[in-house]
C-alpha cells in the first residue's frame, strides 16, 4: 500500500496503481485520451499531466505509478498551460473540421451536413426538424438567402457547390406542403410574456424559438400584417406571399400574438412594455433616426448599442437584434440573430446568468493540400450540380436525392464524442496556434461497419493494443516514426481486413473521430 | 512482377531464429540479400516465425536503415552530422543528386546504379564533409570534387573484381620492426586501406624484414593516413598523409632487404617508376614528422589516455597483445578475488559516473542491479552512439575492443549477470565487426563463456545490431530494440535496474564507462579520482571536429578548459576565422560561445551554461556559422528521430522546426522567439525520455547566447551569411573573366563571358556556392 496525496487529500492505494488510479479513488477527475482502463498506459497525449513533490517536470498520471509519501498537484497554471499546449499540439496535426464549412459559414449555424444525410436517407421529417432547430423560417430563406453556406462549400474545390440552399427550400417545402407541417412540441408554459417590437425575421424568428421554450410572445409592428421587409421589401416572384404566410401561420399556431398598425410611441411606450411585459426585444429592423433614442436606446453607428453576445441594451430586461443592431441585412442572420436573442432572453426569464449562445469549439482543416480534394470526393456522389428548371423552381424528389449525395460530409462523424474536441473547449485551446505541414485528410471507406480517417488521428494506439488482444490476425500497427507515424494495417491491407474482430471497440475507444461507426445518416 | 525467390527467407529465418527478438537481424540479413525489404518477403517471415505482422510492419518502419522499395545497386551515404552540415554536407547532397539526375522526389538515378541517401552521421567528422558509397568512406569532399568520387569509386569497383586477394602479413626472418598504420573507419576513408595494401606489398616485393599492422587510432586524424614505423630497439618515425606511392620508399628506407639480387630490383624498379612518373621524385622526408613536432605534441601533451590507452600502438584485434599489454588482468583478479561489493565500492571510491550523457553515478547503477533478487540479469553496453558530431565510441569500438569487454565483464561479474549484448548501430559496421572478432577470440581463450578463468564466474556476450534510430540510445528504447520491437522509450520508473531487458534486472553503460572501468582495477580508483574535477573523475574521449585546425579523438582530464581543447590540442580556427562558440554534446546539449570558453568541460559546469556532457561530440563553428541555422539543424535532426509516441515531442519539436525553417526563410513574425521559448519549456518539462527532454536545448542556448541572431532574421538578415533565403551571391571586381564560375553553375545562373565581368542571375542563382569554390580570384561575394 502507498499511501500519498493528491491536491492536499490523502489517499492509500494498492502497490502498481498508478496517480491517475489514487485521483479516481479520491473523484478528482483528471483528463485523458489516450488512457483506457484495461490496456496499458501508452502515456502519448501527455493530456493527464500532473505534477509531483514540485518538481517542474510534469509527468503522465495514467502511468506513473503511485509512491508512498507522494505529492501530487492535479491542476494549477502550469499544469493547465501544459494540457493546452498539448491540445494545441494535437489540433495542430488534425486534418478534420469539426463543423462543416457550411455550417460555419451559415449566420444561423444550421446543421446542413445532417440535414442533407437527412434528405439522402429519405428521413424528411428528420431533416425538417434539424433545419428547424436553427431556422424558423426555412422556406421563406430557401427562396432569397444570399448562400453563404455554397461560398464555403468544399465541392466547390472540385467542381461546384452542393446546391444546399435549395435543399433546404425542398425540405422546408415538402413540409409545408404536407398535412401536418412539423410544429415542434413546446415547453410547459413559464408564465411569462414577452414583447417583440417588429414582425420582421428576426422578430418572428425570436418569437419562434421563445414559444418553444414556454414564454407567450406578443409582436408589435406598425404594418397591417407581419413579415416586415419579408413582406414589404422583396419581390413576389422570389418569394411568394402564401409561403411567407404559411411558415407565420405555423409559428402563430405556436401560441404567437400579431399585433399590427402598432406604433411604439406615446399610445404605447417603451416603459409601459417594460411595465406590462417581462422582457421586450425590439427587432424593428434599421431604425429610422430618433427611433431609438425615443425608446430610451442607446445608440452607436451600427444602430442600437446592445452586448454582442447576449443582445442586452443598455435598458435592463430590454434586448435588440437583427437589422437594428447591425449594418448586415441578411435575412439569414437577422433570422440568426432572432434565435440568438431568444436564448438570451431564455436565461434572462429563467434567471440564468445571461450568456448568450455557448461557445463551440470547431477546428477547421484551411485550406486544402494538392489531392486531399480527391480524398473527400472518395465517398460523395459524382454528379454535377443540378439546377431545376424553369428558373426559381424547386428540386423534385429524384433531383433532390442526386443532390444530397454530392455532400462530401466535411463535418465530423464524433462530433460529441470527440475528446479532443471537448478538451479543447474546456481548456480554450486555439486551433489555429501553430501553423505547418500536418497530416492529410484520408478515408478508408473499405469496412462495412466504420470509416478510418488518419488524418484525425492522435496516434494513442488504443486500437492497436484492442486488435492485438482481440486476436486479431493482422490487426494494426504503427508505421514510420516521428511527426510522420501513423496508424495501419501490416503489408497496406484494408482496413476491413485488419479489423474482422475488433472493429466496434475500437471505434468506442477512439478518443477522436479518426475511427467512427459508418452510419446512413 | 517477376517472382521472388524466397527460399533464401527460409534459410535467413533457419539460421537466425524464429523469436521476436531476432526481427531486426532477419531484416537486415533480408535487405542486405534484396537490396530492400520485399513484403512477399516479410509475410514469409511472419509466416515462419512467432512474428506478428503487425510487430514487423511497425518495426521494419521504425528504423531508417530499412528499405521497402528496390534500391540503385550502390548506395550512396551523404552525412549530415553536424561537422559535415556545417562544412556543406546538404550542398554535397543536392550536387549528388544533380550529378546523377535524381529527381526531387526520388533517390535513385534512373539507370539504377545508385540510391543516394542522408545519414545522421557517419562519425567521421574530421573528415567533414563525408560521405560513404557502400563501404568506401570519402572524406573533404568538395562540390567540384563529386564527379571525381563517382569516378574513382566505378574505377575501383572495376580493379577490385580483378585484384587477388594478396594474403596476410608477410611471414620473414628476422623482423627488424614494425609499420603500423591506422585501419578505423575515418582513417580508411582518407585512404589508409590503399596504403596499407600498397606497403604490405613493398614488404612482400622487397622481402624486408618488417611487420605492416593495423593498429587502434592514434587520434591524429589531422595526419590521417598516418604511417608509424618501429625499428625494435631503436627510433621510431611518422610520416603523415602518406600515400600509396610512398609506400616502397618508405619500406625501402628502413627496411633494407639483404639480398642483393633483390635489391638490384628494387633500384631497377624504383628506377623505372621515376622513368614512368612524370613527376619527379619526391623524396618521403618531405611527409616525415618527429613526435616531437611540435603540432603532434600539443595534441598529445594535454591528454590522459585511460579508456585510449596505447592509443596508437596495439593491434585492435590481436589478444595476445592486448595481454601483453596488462589486458584481462583486472578481471583476472576482479573475478578470482574480490566480491562483487568491493569492486562496486572501488567504481565508487574512483568517482566514475555515466560517460553516455548524463553522468550519473556508475557504483550507483552497478549497486542497484546487485541489489535485485533475480535468477536472470542483463548486462548492457550502449553502442548506439548517435549524435551528429559525434565518433568517440566508435573509435573506441573499432580500436580497443577487449578493452570494452573486459569492462562489460567487469560489471557483469559485479552484478550477478551472466548475459550480455553490445547494442551497436548500423551505421558502424566496423566497429560491429571488431567487437564480433574480439568476442569470438574471447570465447576461445575462456576469457568470456563459461567458468571465465576457473572462477566459475560465466558470462555470454553478443552483438545486436541497432537499425537506424538515434532514439535508441535511450536505455528503454535500447533495451525495446535488442527485444526485436520499436525503439519506443518509456516512461521510468520502473527502471532497468528493476525491470530491464525481458523485465529482467539489468546494467546499461555507455561504451567508455566499460572503457575506463579496466584501467582504475588495475590502477586503482585513487589513480583515476586524481584527475579531473570534484565532480567530474578522470578523464573524457571528446570527438573534436568542426572548424578546427586539428580535429580528432581526443581523451582529456575532466576540467580542462574549452580554450585549451580547442587552442592547445585543435591548434584553433581551420581557416582564419574568428571562433564563435562551440556544439558541445550534439543533439540533446548546446552552444557554449566564445566568451564561456575559459569554463571547465565537466558535467555541472557544462549544464550550468545550457549545454551538457553528452556524449562528447565537440563541434567548433566559427563567425560564418549561422546559429539559427545550428538550432534549425538539431531541431531538424531531433523532430526526424523522435520516436513519435510524445504529443510533445512528435508534433512540439516539428513546430519548433516550423518556426525555425520561417526564420530561416526570412518569414518569421516577431512573436516566433517567445513562441519557441514557450514550446521549449513545454516539451523539456513533460518529455518522459532523453531526446524530447533535451531536444530545446540547442535552441536555447542559442537564444540565450546570440538572440541578436534571431532578431536579425527576423529583420530578414543572417549576418553569418549563411541562410540561402536571406543571402545573394555577387562578382565582385576581382573577376578575372576565367569562365570557371560559368562552367561550374548548376543552374545556370551565370553567362559565359571570356575576359569579361561575370554576372550572377540572382533568380536563377541556387545559392549552392560552386562558383565560390572555383574560383580561383576569390572574386565570389555573399551577402
Amino acid at each position: 500500500m502507498s499511501k500519498l496525496t493528491i491536491d492536499n487529500h490523502q489517499v492509500e492505494v494498492d502497490d502498481g496503481a498508478t496517480i491517475l488510479d489514487a485521483a479516481e479513488k479520491l473523484g478528482i477527475e483528471i483528463p485523458t485520451m489516450c488512457f483506457l482502463r484495461g490496456y496499458k498506459a501508452s502515456t502519448s497525449c501527455m493530456l493527464c499531466v500532473v505534477k509531483i513533490n514540485g518538481s517542474d517536470k510534469l509527468l503522465p498520471a495514467c502511468g506513473t505509478i503511485a509512491q508512498d509519501g507522494m505529492t501530487v498537484e492535479s491542476e494549477s497554471d502550469q499544469i493547465r498551460q501544459a494540457r493546452k499546449a498539448a491540445l494545441e499540439l494535437l489540433l495542430s496535426d488534425h486534418a478534420g473540421d469539426c463543423i462543416g464549412p457550411c455550417q460555419v459559414a451559415c449566420s444561423a449555424h444550421m446543421n446542413i451536413p445532417l440535414m442533407i444525410r437527412q434528405i439522402a436517407a429519405g428521413k424528411l421529417r428528420d431533416a425538417i426538424v434539424t433545419v428547424k432547430k436553427d431556422i424558423a423560417l426555412p422556406a421563406v430563406l430557401g427562396r432569397i438567402c444570399p448562400k453563404p453556406c455554397e461560398q464555403v462549400c468544399r465541392r466547390a474545390t472540385f467542381d461546384k457547390a452542393v446546391s444546399i440552399c435549395l435543399l433546404k427550400r425542398y425540405v422546408a417545402d415538402v413540409d409545408l406542403q404536407s398535412d401536418n407541417p412539423y410544429l415542434p412540441a413546446c415547453k410547459q408554459s413559464q408564465n411569462k410574456r414577452v414583447a417583440i417590437i417588429g414582425a420582421g425575421p428576426t422578430g418572428l424568428a425570436a418569437a419562434y424559438y421563445l414559444q418553444i421554450d414556454g414564454y407567450s410572445c406578443k409582436i408589435f409592428d406598425d404594418h397591417e400584417n407581419p413579415g416586415g421587409m419579408l413582406r414589404y421589401g422583396v419581390l413576389q416572384e422570389k418569394l411568394p406571399i402564401d409561403i411567407l404566410d404559411a411558415e407565420i401561420n405555423l409559428i402563430e399556431k405556436l401560441g404567437m400574438i400579431f399585433k399590427g398598425q402598432t406604433q411604439i410611441g406615446a399610445a404605447l411606450s417603451m416603459k409601459d412594455l417594460q411595465k406590462d411585459f417581462d422582457a421586450v426585444l425590439v427587432a424593428i429592423g434599421q431604425p429610422k433616426p430618433g427611433d431609438a433614442e425615443s425608446m430610451g436606446l442607446k445608440t452607436t453607428s451600427n444602430g442600437i448599442e446592445i452586448n454582442r453576445k447576449t443582445y442586452e441594451t443598455n435598458l435592463p430586461g430590454v434586448f435588440a437584434a437583427g437589422a437594428a443592431v447591425r449594418k448586415s441585412k441578411l435575412a439569414v442572420r437577422a433570422v440568426a440573430d432572432g434565435k440568438e436573442a431568444a436564448a438570451a432572453i431564455g436565461q434572462f426569464l429563467s434567471g440564468q446568468p445571461v450568456t448568450g449562445s455557448p461557445y463551440v469549439f470547431n477546428n477547421r482543416i484551411g485550406k486544402l493540400v494538392d489531392g486531399e480534394i480527391e480524398r473527400f470526393m472518395a465517398d460523395a456522389g459524382k454528379s454535377e450540380r443540378l439546377t431545376p428548371s424553369p428558373e426559381g423552381s424547386g428540386f423534385t424528389d429524384d433531383q433532390a436525392n442526386d443532390e444530397a449525395a454530392r455532400c462530401m460530409h466535411c463535418d465530423c462523424r464524433k462530433p460529441i464524442s470527440c475528446k479532443l474536441r471537448q478538451y479543447a473547449r474546456q481548456y480554450g485551446a486555439k486551433p489555429n496556434r501553430y501553423k505547418g505541414p500536418r497530416r492529410l485528410f484520408v478515408q478508408h471507406l473499405q469496412h462495412p461497419g466504420l470509416i478510418y480517417e488518419s488524418g484525425k488521428c492522435i496516434s494513442c494506439g488504443l486500437c492497436i493494443q484492442i486488435a492485438s488482444q482481440a486476436g486479431e490476425s493482422l490487426g494494426l500497427t504503427f508505421v514510420g516514426r516521428g511527426f510522420d507515424v501513423r496508424v495501419t494495417v501490416p503489408f497496406d491491407h484494408s482496413i476491413a481486413e485488419g479489423l474482422k474482430l475488433a472493429a466496434n471497440q475500437c471505434v468506442e475507444a477512439c478518443p477522436t473521430g479518426a475511427l467512427s461507426f459508418r452510419k446512413k445518416t | 512482377m517477376v517472382e521472388l525467390d524466397l527460399t533464401f527467407v527460409t534459410q535467413t529465418v533457419e539460421r537466425i531464429g524464429n523469436g521476436p527478438e531476432n526481427t531486426l537481424a532477419i531484416l537486415q540479413a533480408i535487405q542486405e540479400h534484396f537490396g530492400y525489404l520485399p513484403t512477399e518477403a516479410l509475410e514469409r517471415v511472419c509466416s515462419l516465425t512467432e512474428i506478428t505482422p503487425a510487430s514487423i510492419a511497425g518495426v521494419s518502419t521504425f528504423y531508417s536503415q530499412f528499405r521497402h522499395r528496390p534500391a540503385g545497386r550502390h548506395m550512396i551515404k551523404i552525412c549530415i552530422g553536424t561537422a559535415c552540415h556545417v562544412k556543406g554536407g546538404q550542398q554535397i547532397y543536392d550536387t549528388f543528386q544533380r550529378n546523377l539526375g535524381i529527381p526531387d522526389s526520388e533517390d535513385t538515378d534512373p539507370q539504377e546504379l545508385f540510391t543516394i541517401e542522408k545519414v545522421a552521421c557517419l562519425g567521421c567528422c574530421m573528415l567533414a564533409p563525408a560521405i560513404q558509397i557502400d563501404d568506401i568512406t570519402y572524406g573533404h569532399l568538395t562540390l567540384d570534387k563529386v564527379p571525381i568520387v563517382l569516378r574513382d569509386f566505378l574505377e575501383q569497383q572495376k580493379a577490385q573484381a580483378q585484384q587477388a586477394d594478396d594474403g596476410a602479413y608477410i611471414k620473414s626472418n628476422g623482423i627488424l620492426g614494425e609499420i603500423r598504420i591506422c585501419l578505423d573507419s575515418s582513417c580508411v576513408a582518407v585512404g589508409s586501406t590503399k596504403v596499407y595494401d600498397a606497403l604490405k606489398k613493398a614488404v612482400k616485393e622487397t622481402g624486408a624484414g618488417a611487420v605492416v599492422k593495423s593498429v587502434g587510432c592514434s587520434g591524429m586524424s589531422f595526419l590521417a593516413p598516418l604511417v608509424e614505423v618501429v625499428i625494435a630497439d631503436g627510433p621510431s618515425f611518422r610520416y603523415a598523409q602518406v600515400t600509396p606511392d610512398n609506400a616502397r620508399a618508405i619500406v625501402l628506407r628502413h627496411f633494407n632487404p639483404k639480398q642483393i639480387t633483390r635489391k638490384i630490383r628494387n633500384t631497377i624498379s624504383t628506377m623505372l617508376d621515376k622513368i614512368l612518373t612524370d613527376k619527379a621524385w619526391e623524396p618521403v622526408t618531405r611527409y616525415s614528422i618527429d613526435v616531437r613536432d611540435q603540432r603532434v605534441a600539443d595534441f598529445l601533451d594535454k591528454q590522459k589516455h585511460i579508456a585510449t590507452e596505447h592509443c596508437g600502438v596495439i593491434d585492435p584485434v590481436d589478444l595476445d597483445e592486448y595481454v601483453r599489454n596488462d589486458g584481462f588482468k583486472a578481471l583476472k583478479k576482479s573475478v578470482n578475488e574480490l566480491s562483487p561489493e568491493q569492486i562496486i565500492a572501488e567504481i565508487g571510491l574512483a568517482g566514475l559516473r555515466g560517460r553516455g550523457g548524463a553522468g550519473f553515478p556508475t557504483h550507483l547503477k552497478w549497486s542497484a542491479v546487485l541489489n535485485r533478487k533475480s535468477a536472470k540479469k542483463y548486462v548492457v553496453c550502449n553502442g548506439d552512439e548517435g549524435d551528429p558530431g559525434a565518433f568517440m565510441d566508435r573509435m573506441l569500438m573499432e580500436s580497443y575492443p577487449y578493452r570494452i569487454i573486459e569492462g562489460a565483464a567487469i560489471a557483469a561479474y559485479s552484478v550477478g549477470a551472466d548475459q550480455g549484448y553490445f547494442y551497436i548501430r548500423a551505421e558502424y559496421p566496423l566497429a560491429i565487426k571488431r567487437m564480433s572478432e574480439a568476442i569470438n577470440n574471447c570465447l576461445k581463450r575462456g576469457f568470456l563463456g563459461d567458468n571465465i578463468m576457473g572462477s566459475g564466474f560465466s558470462l555470454q556476450l553478443e552483438i545486436s545490431a541497432g537499425a537506424g534510430a538515434f532514439v535508441c540510445g535511450e536505455e528503454t528504447a535500447l533495451m525495446a530494440s535488442i527485444e526485436g520491437r520499436r525503439g519506443m522509450p518509456r516512461l521510468r520508473p520502473p527502471y532497468p535496474a528493476v525491470s530491464g531487458l525481458w523485465d529482467q534486472p539489468t546494467l546499461i553503460n555507455n561504451v567508455e564507462t566499460f572503457a575506463a572501468v579496466p584501467w582504475i582495477m588495475r590502477n586503482g580508483a585513487d589513480a583515476f579520482a586524481q584527475l579531473g574535477t570534484s565532480n567530474s573523475k578522470g578523464t573524457k574521449v571528446f570527438a573534436l571536429a568542426g572548424k578546427i585546425a586539428r580535429g580528432g579523438l581526443i581523451e582529456v582530464p575532466m576540467g580542462i578548459s574549452i580554450k585549451e581543447v580547442i587552442e592547445d590540442i585543435g591548434g584553433g580556427i581551420d581557416g582564419g576565422l574568428r571562433f564563435k562558440a562551440v556544439q558541445v554534446g550534439g543533439p540533446s546539449g548546446g552552444c557554449v560561445p566564445a566568451k564561456l570558453s575559459h569554463i571547465s568541460v565537466d558535467y555541472e559546469t557544462l549544464k550550468d551554461v545550457g549545454a551538457m556532457m553528452g556524449s562528447g561530440g565537440l563541434v567548433v563553428l566559427d563567425e560564418s556559422d549561422c546559429m539559427v541555422d545550428i538550432a534549425r539543424y538539431f531541431l531538424e535532426f531531433t523532430q526526424n528521430q523522435s520516436c513519435g509516441k510524445c504529443t510533445f515531442c512528435r508534433i512540439g519539436t516539428r513546430r519548433m522546426l516550423d518556426i525555425l525553417e520561417r526564420l530561416c526563410a526570412g518569414e518569421g513574425k516577431k512573436t516566433d522567439i517567445d513562441e519557441l521559448e514557450h514550446l521549449a519549456q513545454m516539451i523539456r518539462n513533460t518529455s518522459i525520455c532523453g531526446l524530447g527532454g533535451t531536444a530545446p536545448n540547442p535552441v536555447l542556448s542559442t537564444i540565450k547566447y546570440f538572440r541578436d541572431e534571431y532578431e536579425a532574421h527576423l529583420d530578414r538578415r543572417c549576418p553569418a551569411g549563411r541562410c540561402r533565403a536571406l543571402i545573394t551571391y555577387s562578382v565582385t571586381d576581382d573577376c578575372i573573366g576565367c569562365t570557371l564560375c560559368a562552367q561550374h553553375c548548376p543552374a545556370d545562373a551565370i553567362e559565359m563571358k571570356p575576359y569579361e565581368k561575370h554576372e550572377i542571375d540572382p533568380d536563377k542563382c541556387i545559392r549552392c556556392g560552386s562558383c565560390k569554390s572555383v574560383c580561383p580570384a576569390e572574386a565570389i561575394k555573399i551577402e
